[in-house]
């Protein structure tokens, strides 16, 4: 038996071959059923997410290159994909690799953004499809529980998700930073650029209490208002107003700067001095340089706002490789696992055997042994159990802890012809 | 029972030493489990110290707060769980780094005298005001350190954010709002606690002045009170008229602690922290 992963991702295919084969969440259910019904006997997880679809397969008696292919056909017939096109796209892991795979996956580690939270709620999604369509099961479903308990414990023991992965966050990060609280505070919007909208919505996701835009065009400023549920303002009224803002967005198309130092300066004497976060994401700037000068005024352009990105990704990136080792272990217990699961046919195999041998060896003691009562006879029955047990009893442990050290068909032959077991 | 005092207090010490070099190396990183265990050592330094006292106060039979290491020992148990306490309340670990390493130093430099005081008995306080008036202080200070390292933490965190600096324990302090909000609460208490441990002094004096000398309140150690008690008034009055906010309040706390330490131990080393200085007794 083995466990198969076969897919696509960001690194190994463009956007439109992963566009193509993505399973849609109405009919994943369908292709599991479809998928499984290719196997003799199986369990199958189809995960889609925007950057990878990858099929998990369990399949007992099939060897695992006979598995990638058949779900590489099958991936082709369902999406009329050319087979060649898909393969040189496909990866394939096996077994401990296939799990290894699966935990950096959940754990966010493979992930374009690494760290970002989405992709463990992707693989729960995908999990449950596959048990709710009935084509999970026993080893799919330990693998990825312990996915789940992996992704968790790189969550509590690494700081990888931590530190924005983009402008808008980041914005919200050190505004949250300098304010405890958002929902008690203003933030006005110089100017109607697609960068500055973007941080006004991570603004408003964050709870924002209000919001005061401000445009050279008063009409634009008032759809934008509109749009984001504020008060549009006049733009000659933008520096009397400037005090009301706690956070100031700045995105317009001027060539030179809007607000200057002694607005600012104004605008804190209004203000007793309580901090203002200004973040100008304008090329060129709207914010004088000058203005970080200014004690309670932290101002970000948006060199600045890309330097501390660039560090969380840096960041994250380290915590990536200290949470790959961490996986290591995880990984070795679920092979030990995957091992000893292997080796439970043979080892029913020799207890049903010498459970024949001792019942035959009993009938004819007990024949011989016509004199016993009841109680004798249950008491020898008791006995060639207990003998049996006994026997067994260390080489099964013995056998369960070559198999990590040794190749399992091996010990398993050597363990089949210990007990002169010919099946298997 | 000396040897067992010993022990402790030097288990004690040791405690808050390791805790602080834990605080140091978490916070270049911005470890969180590094932090917690910091603060966890202090609480253990901390009950360490607590021992220390009991055990001399059940030996000699008088409350031990007269001597160098009885008055280290409350002031950092105190310090400890003021500091325990603002980092709960705020979820900031990043504030640990600020709080233990200036504990321990003081305990490394205290070590070193702990032999002598520690096998002496401790002053005789007489009477309830004289015993609340000194244990008031030893809060009050506490109090004032712990504000005083919370506004070095704001203007850290200022210094940071005005550099774009957002690496290792920037993650881990709260917002500079917070930090303030923090800095005005241990003010207001501090400020009030000053003031009364003044007056219970002033009704110890009143009453039990055979120790004392006429001039008694003009000696440099009730005068230090007096300075320490007009600094958390200023600080407070001025916060709460918004005349004196964010950094600038706390350069006013970290710089004012810092001189009154500075005049304190100055006292301390040249043996004039007494309150009859001006008549020389004791």
């Amino acid at each position: 038996m083995s466990v198969v992963v076969t897919g696509l991702n960001h690194r190994t295919s463009p956007l439109a071959l992963r566009e193509k084969v993505a399973f849609s969440p109405e009919e994943t259910p369908r292709a599991l059923r479809e998928l499984r019904g290719r196997f003799a006997e199986a369990g199958v997880v189809i995960l889609t997410t925007c950057n990878r679809v990858e099929v998990y397969v369990h399949a007992g008696g099939i060897a695992p290159d006979d598995v990638a292919g058949t779900v590489r056909r099958f991936l082709s017939e369902w999406r009329q994909v050319d087979e060649g096109t898909l393969a040189e796209s496909l990866y394939t892991h096996v077994d401990a690799e296939a799990a290894r795979h699966l935990f950096r996956v959940a754990s966010s580690i493979d992930s374009l953004v690494v760290g970002e939270p989405q992709i463990l709620g992707q693989v729960r999604d995908a999990y449950n499809s596959a048990k709710s369509a009935g084509t999970s099961d026993k080893v799919i479903h330990a693998l990825f529980q312990r996915a789940f308990s992996v992704a968790k414990t790189i969550r509590s023991k690494t700081t990888l998700g931590t530190g924005e992965a983009s402008i808008g966050s980041v914005a919200v990060r050190l505004a949250q930073s300098i304010f405890q609280d958002l929902s008690g505070k203003t933030a006005l919007v110089v100017g109607s650029g697609e960068m500055g909208k973007l941080t006004l919505k991570h603004l408003l996701s964050a709870g924002i209490g209000s919001i005061l835009v401000v445009n050279r065009g008063h009409d634009r400023a008032r759809d934008l208002a509109a749009e984001f549920g504020g008060d549009a303002l006049p733009w000659e009224e933008m520096p009397d107003n400037l005090h009301r803002a706690d956070i100031v967005v700045t995105s317009t198309a001027a060539r030179e700067p809007v607000l200057l130092e002694e607005h600012f300066k104004a605008a804190l004497e209004r203000r007793d001095n309580r901090p203002v976060f200004v973040i100008d994401i304008a090329v060129p700037r709207d914010v004088d340089p000058a203005v970080s000068e200014l004690d309670d005024v932290y101002l970000y352009n948006i060199d600045d706002l890309e330097r501390v990105l660039g560090d969380n990704i840096e960041a994250r990136r380290q915590e990536a490789a200290r949470a790959a080792s961490l996986i290591d272990s995880k990984v070795r217990g679920f092979a030990r696992w995957l091992l000893g699961l292997q080796a439970e046919p043979s080892i029913v195999g020799i207890s049903e055997e010498l459970e024949a041998v001792r019942a035959r060896e009993l009938a004819k003691t007990l024949d011989a042994l016509p004199c016993l009562t009841e109680a004798q006879r249950a008491e020898v029955d008791d006995m060639s159990r207990r003998i049996v047990r006994s026997i067994l009893s260390n080489p099964m442990t013995e056998v369960k802890q070559e198999l990590v050290h040794h190749d399992p068909q091996t010990v398993l032959h050597l363990f089949r012809r210990f007990f002169g077991i010919e099946r298997m | 029972m000396t040897g067992a005092i010993g022990t402790f207090f030097l288990a004690g010490c040791a405690a808050y030493v390791l805790g602080a070099v834990l605080a140091l190396l978490g916070a270049r990183r911005g470890v969180r489990p590094l932090l917690h265990a910091a603060l966890g050592l202090a609480g253990a330094g901390a009950a360490l110290f607590a021992v220390v006292l009991l055990l001399r106060w059940t030996h000699w039979g008088l409350l031990p707060l007269s001597t160098v290491v009885d008055a280290l020992c409350l002031f950092t148990i105190l310090s400890t769980a003021i500091a325990a306490a603002t980092v709960a309340t705020n979820r900031a670990p990043g504030l640990v780094p600020f709080y233990l390493p200036p504990l321990g130093v003081v305990c490394v430099a205290t070590a070193a005298l702990a032999r002598d005081y520690l096998a002496a008995a401790p002053r005789e306080l007489r009477g309830a005001p004289l015993a609340a008036h000194v244990g008031l202080a030893f809060l009050a200070y506490a109090l004032f350190y712990i504000a005083s390292a919370t506004s070095l933490a704001y203007v850290f965190q200022n210094r940071r954010l005005k550099a774009h600096n957002t690496r290792g324990i920037f993650r881990e302090l709260p917002s500079l709002e917070r930090l303030d909000t923090t800095l005005v609460r241990l003010i207001a208490l501090g400020y009030p606690l000053f003031a009364v441990t003044l007056g219970v002094g002033l009704i110890w004096a009143w009453f039990d002045h055979q120790l004392l000398t006429p001039q008694w309140w003009f000696a440099p150690k009730v005068m230090l009170s007096v300075v320490s008690l007009t600094i958390c008034a200023v600080a407070f009055h001025l916060r709460h008229s918004n005349r004196l906010l964010g950094v600038r309040l706390a350069w006013f706390v970290f710089v004012g602690f810092l001189v009154l330490l500075f005049v304190d131990l100055m006292l301390v080393l040249t043996d004039l922290n007494t309150h009859n200085f001006w008549e020389g007794g004791v």
